[in-house]
């Protein structure tokens, strides 16, 4: 009972994963096609581009989420800080990344409100504030996501860790509350976030979602690069993708590794000024400009919503209305009309979605169940699973498919599921696997005292007592598989429609009205799953006080 | 008699291939018309179409409702970004050795991505003889129907409609449009950051790059043969222009929009007031539309107008076949053309010879509206250079501008 849940658990994460790695190696090593990809006109500054993106970001947003969590370190504005990170983390990559390349455009909403009363524009300006050679729209793109994220994962690692206590101690020897926090506790938590932190930045170097609607265009960040390479005609090419994928590959690994050294060294210098007494001056100003950035990053979030909305309703939009000019039924009647089988992929995204959900807390449940006491084994499968999430999507996923076009599965709706599962498993597990452990097992001990067997045992006892936690996340997992594009593109061999395909294939040609629509079921459904769950586990809960999360 | 030549010659070629023993015994046979019917009613098409475009989208949804209707048989347009993916993917199953009920059943192609998988052998076919709207398609009028960027269609792609490449700008912006490139480079210079043109290798950016080239080449017959060792040489003025162009272009020709219609929405929002097409009708389906405003006209160059046919080719492992063929011929009933044709629709000129047609079939063209900002005819067509040229010119510029 104990060992094949968790058997099944991994392979079904493992086995895809490492046979993809392992094909993507042996169609990637081809000399020639290595050369070829390094003849590429552009491949150096393309190269270039996605790892200062994709540290730029992962930098910035790590240092603004320790800044705001140590200014806002009480309770209650840690929890307004995490229901504000809420919206941000639900809402896909993708759709995030289409909605700020939106406000942001000359032609876009910020301009828009702007103008002519502030700016005087009357046409838009012939500005690099989207798609820009140094790629600053696409950090601020990521950064938008990856602080949410990291202000979560911190805050989680922050339970795990004596803060109070350490804070305060430091806070009585007269330290300001940034230098307590990133001396006392910021050190303590990083120790703990390695893992979330490399997939932030993996996914920051390697990512196409943000990097197709905001990053640069001439030439493209390099994953964008071989995203195109794969889909051209010429076999020459193809096999450039495959060599390049390995590049890839090799120069993430790379960025990686030099990043946990420099890690290192910055640790000795940081032990270094945390011993030198020395107090934090202008502290204020620091604290006060991390505020104004989360607040401006907030406010280009929400923009960023409202502007995917406009730009779907808007039928003639000329620069610089505020409002599409028409609105109401019209635009809907043209939003309907727009998108044929547009209910199709709303309805395939929700099936897919439901069909992870329920399909990642079946295979998590028995291995929660397996290692509810075994604390060290749980951090273990946790790793495990956390291994896909480290690897450029771009590199494996390729060897996915074809594995599944010799198998002769692939474009089928189980190839997708499967592909989805292996992103959504780490975060069902990353939630049912420590909650399951968290409960009392006295409770199961009075149940079986009183005379229930085990299957009654758990359906009365333990079920209920996950249930929370078992929806939320189903909830992640929605919002993962909604999220996902490559996976579905490839194991779905383009015939699996989804918001997200369609989203990335309207955003890869340009046409941010179509990529907008898309975009409104990508911003949803997350929403909703969300809500579904706290409303559902409100419901079966409400005549429940101290039911644990 | 003359113009049906080539009907009867596809014909024989259709019935050689059906007959030779050969080929028979290694492949499928080409069926008689009703026995094509009979297995292709109730069979699953996947058409493999460029998906970018909603009132295309649309109407390739109208062809599928009335097939389902007509024969039951299911028309699932997979909508791609770029053919190039479908094409790749059929190479995929190839190297996969997926030699049967291959994913792609129909795909919707033309020049580059027609002569890599004439030349890989993965087009199954001749077969557009066989199909009983084939006799009423302008073979003899409109040599881009048998001639696909100099390669000889033979039977394996069926015309499906025609382009001709047409430039669009905002009266509201350009009052006296310029229709040479000198002319158009000197209102670039005094508009800076109003014009640009879709990234090649993009479909329609690289047919600018054709378009200016024959204009501006000493001897545009030279396009007509392979590319060689002189590329450097023809391609020189058409660098010269575009180093120019680029130093005045949107974004000082350091970004490019996507596609043609990332370009057009540019041109909606006011961003740039010019944009292109291979459609005439395009700019005014889309002021019917909403999505652009009614300041649009359109234009061809003095020099003439770069034309080709588009068409649907079926792959050689495709798992249905004869609804493939069903829906090709449903694609060039005048019923269906007529419909493209409509710029309410989709606006796309037809392949079909329109004279010769049944009075009843003539009239649905006939009543068809022309919108304002869709030019008259151009002076001439340009034919498509060889598809080497293409390929060229996207490397050339590639490695010319990416750097």
């Amino acid at each position: 009972m104990r060992r094949p849940g968790i058997l099944i658990l991994l392979l079904v994460s493992g086995v895809p994963t490492v046979a993809g790695l392992v094909a993507a190696l042996w169609f990637g090593l081809d000399a020639a096609a290595f050369l070829r990809v390094l003849n590429t006109p552009g491949v150096g500054l393309s190269i270039a581009s996605s790892v200062w993106t994709g540290v730029s970001a992962t930098l910035l947003s790590l240092m603004l989420a320790h800044v705001v969590l140590a200014v806002a370190n009480t309770g209650n504005w840690r929890r307004r800080l995490t229901a504000l990170s809420l919206p941000f983390l639900a809402m896909p990559h993708l759709a995030t990344g289409i909605g700020v390349a939106l406000v942001l455009a000359p032609s876009g909403l910020l301009l828009r409100l702007l103008s002519p009363w502030a700016t005087g524009f009357t046409e838009p300006p012939d500005w690099f504030s989207v798609h820009d050679p140094y790629g600053l729209s696409l950090i601020a793109g990521l950064m938008l996501k990856e602080t949410a994220f990291l202000v979560l994962v911190l805050s989680a690692a922050q339970s795990q860790a004596p803060t109070g206590r350490l804070l305060l101690q430091a806070r009585s020897l007269g330290y300001g509350r940034l230098k307590s926090w990133l001396v006392a506790v910021a050190p303590l938590l990083q120790q703990q976030i390695g893992l979330p932190l490399a997939a932030v930045l993996v996914f920051g170097i390697t990512n196409v979602e943000m990097a197709i609607p905001l990053g640069p265009g001439l030439p493209p960040t390099f994953s964008v690069l071989l995203w195109s390479w794969f889909v051209d005609a010429d076999p020459q090419v193809h096999a450039q993708a495959w060599a390049g994928s390995l590049l890839l590959l090799l120069v993430t690994a790379l960025t990686v590794l030099a990043a946990s050294r420099l890690a290192s060294g910055v640790g000795s210098l940081w032990r270094r000024w945390a011993e030198s007494g020395s107090r934090l001056r202008r502290e204020r100003s620091l604290r006060g400009a991390a505020c104004t950035i989360m607040g401006g990053m907030w406010i280009l979030g929400i923009l960023a919503l409202v502007a995917i909305l406009l730009r779907a309703a808007a039928g003639p939009w000329r620069f610089p209305q505020v409002l599409p000019s028409s609105t109401g039924a019209d635009s809907f009647a043209a939003w309907s009309a727009a998108l044929p089988g547009g209910s199709n992929v709303a309805g395939t995204t929700v099936v897919l979605a439901l069909a992870t959900a329920v399909a990642g807390a079946l295979l998590v449940l028995p291995a929660a169940e397996a290692l509810r006491g075994d604390a060290n084994g749980r951090r273990k499968l946790g790793t495990c699973l956390f291994l896909p999430l480290l690897l450029p999507q771009i590199t494996f996923l390729f060897g996915v498919q074809v594995l599944l076009v010799s198998a002769g599965i692939d474009g089928t709706f189980a190839a997708v599921l499967w592909s989805h599962l292996i992103f959504a498993l780490p975060y069902v597990w990353g939630v049912i696997g420590p909650a399951r452990a968290a409960i009392d097992p006295r409770y199961a001990a009075v149940g079986r005292t009183l005379g229930a067997g085990p299957v009654r045992v758990w359906m009365t006892v333990t079920a209920p007592l996950t249930l929370r936690s078992m929806l939320l996340a189903m909830a992640l997992a929605f919002s993962v598989s909604v999220a996902l594009y490559l996976p579905t593109l490839f194991a779905g061999a383009g015939r699996v429609a989804t918001a997200a395909t369609e989203a990335a294939a309207s955003a890869g040609s340009g046409t941010l009205r179509l990529a907008a629509m898309h975009s409104v079921w990508l911003a949803v459904f997350p929403l909703l799953a969300f809500a579904a769950a706290y409303a559902a586990s409100a419901a079966v809960f409400r005549h429940r006080r101290g039911v644990p999360r | 008699m003359k113009r049906f030549a080539p009907f009867f010659a596809l014909l024989i070629l259709g019935g050689a291939h059906a007959t030779s023993p050969a080929l028979a015994a290694a492949d499928e046979q080409l069926h008689a018309w009703p026995e094509v019917q009979r297995l292709g009613s109730g069979q699953t098409v996947y058409f493999n179409a460029w998906g970018g475009d909603p009132a295309i989208n649309r109407y390739i949804d109208w062809a599928a409702a009335k097939l389902l209707e007509d024969f039951g048989l299911r028309l699932v347009h997979v909508k791609v970004t770029d053919i190039a993916e479908s094409v790749s993917r059929i190479m995929a199953e190839r190297a996969a050795g997926r030699d049967a009920n291959g994913s792609v059943d129909l795909l919707w192609i033309n020049g580059e991505n027609y002569a890599a998988l004439k030349r890989a052998g993965l087009l199954w076919g001749p077969w557009t003889a066989a199909l009983p709207n084939a006799r009423l398609i302008d073979w003899q009028g409109n040599p881009t129907t048998r001639i696909d960027a100099t390669l000889p269609t033979e039977g394996y792609e069926l015309p499906w409609g025609t382009s001709a490449f047409t430039l669009f700008h905002d009266r509201s912006h350009v009052q006296s449009p310029p229709a040479v490139p000198a002319a158009l480079l000197q209102w670039m210079e005094a508009h800076p950051g109003r014009f640009t043109y879709p990234q090649p290798p993009s479909f329609l950016g690289t047919a600018f790059l054709k378009q200016m080239l024959l204009l501006l080449a000493a001897d545009s017959g030279r396009l007509q043969r392979p590319a060689a060792d002189d590329f450097d040489q023809v391609t020189a003025v058409l660098w010269e222009w575009l180093d120019r162009a680029h130093a005045v272009m949107w974004r000082r020709g350091r970004l490019f929009p996507r596609s043609g219609p990332a370009q057009r929405e540019l041109l909606g929002l006011g961003e740039i007031h010019w944009m292109m097409s291979y459609n005439p009708a395009e700019a005014s389906r889309a002021i019917r539309q909403g999505d652009l405003p009614d300041t649009i006209a359109g234009l061809h160059f003095n020099g003439g107008a770069l034309g080709n046919s588009h068409f649907v080719a079926i792959p050689y492992n495709a798992g249905a076949k004869e609804g493939a063929m069903l829906v090709a011929n449903f694609l060039i009933s005048p019923e269906a053309q007529a419909g493209k044709a409509d710029e309410e629709r989709w606006g796309d000129p037809t392949v079909l010879e329109v004279d010769a047609l049944s009075e009843a079939d003539r009239a649905r063209f006939e009543s068809l509206q022309r919108g304002a900002a869709t030019p008259g005819p151009p002076a001439e067509i340009l034919p498509e250079p060889h598809p080497s040229w293409s390929t060229a010119l996207e490397r050339a510029w590639l490695e010319r501008y990416l750097r």
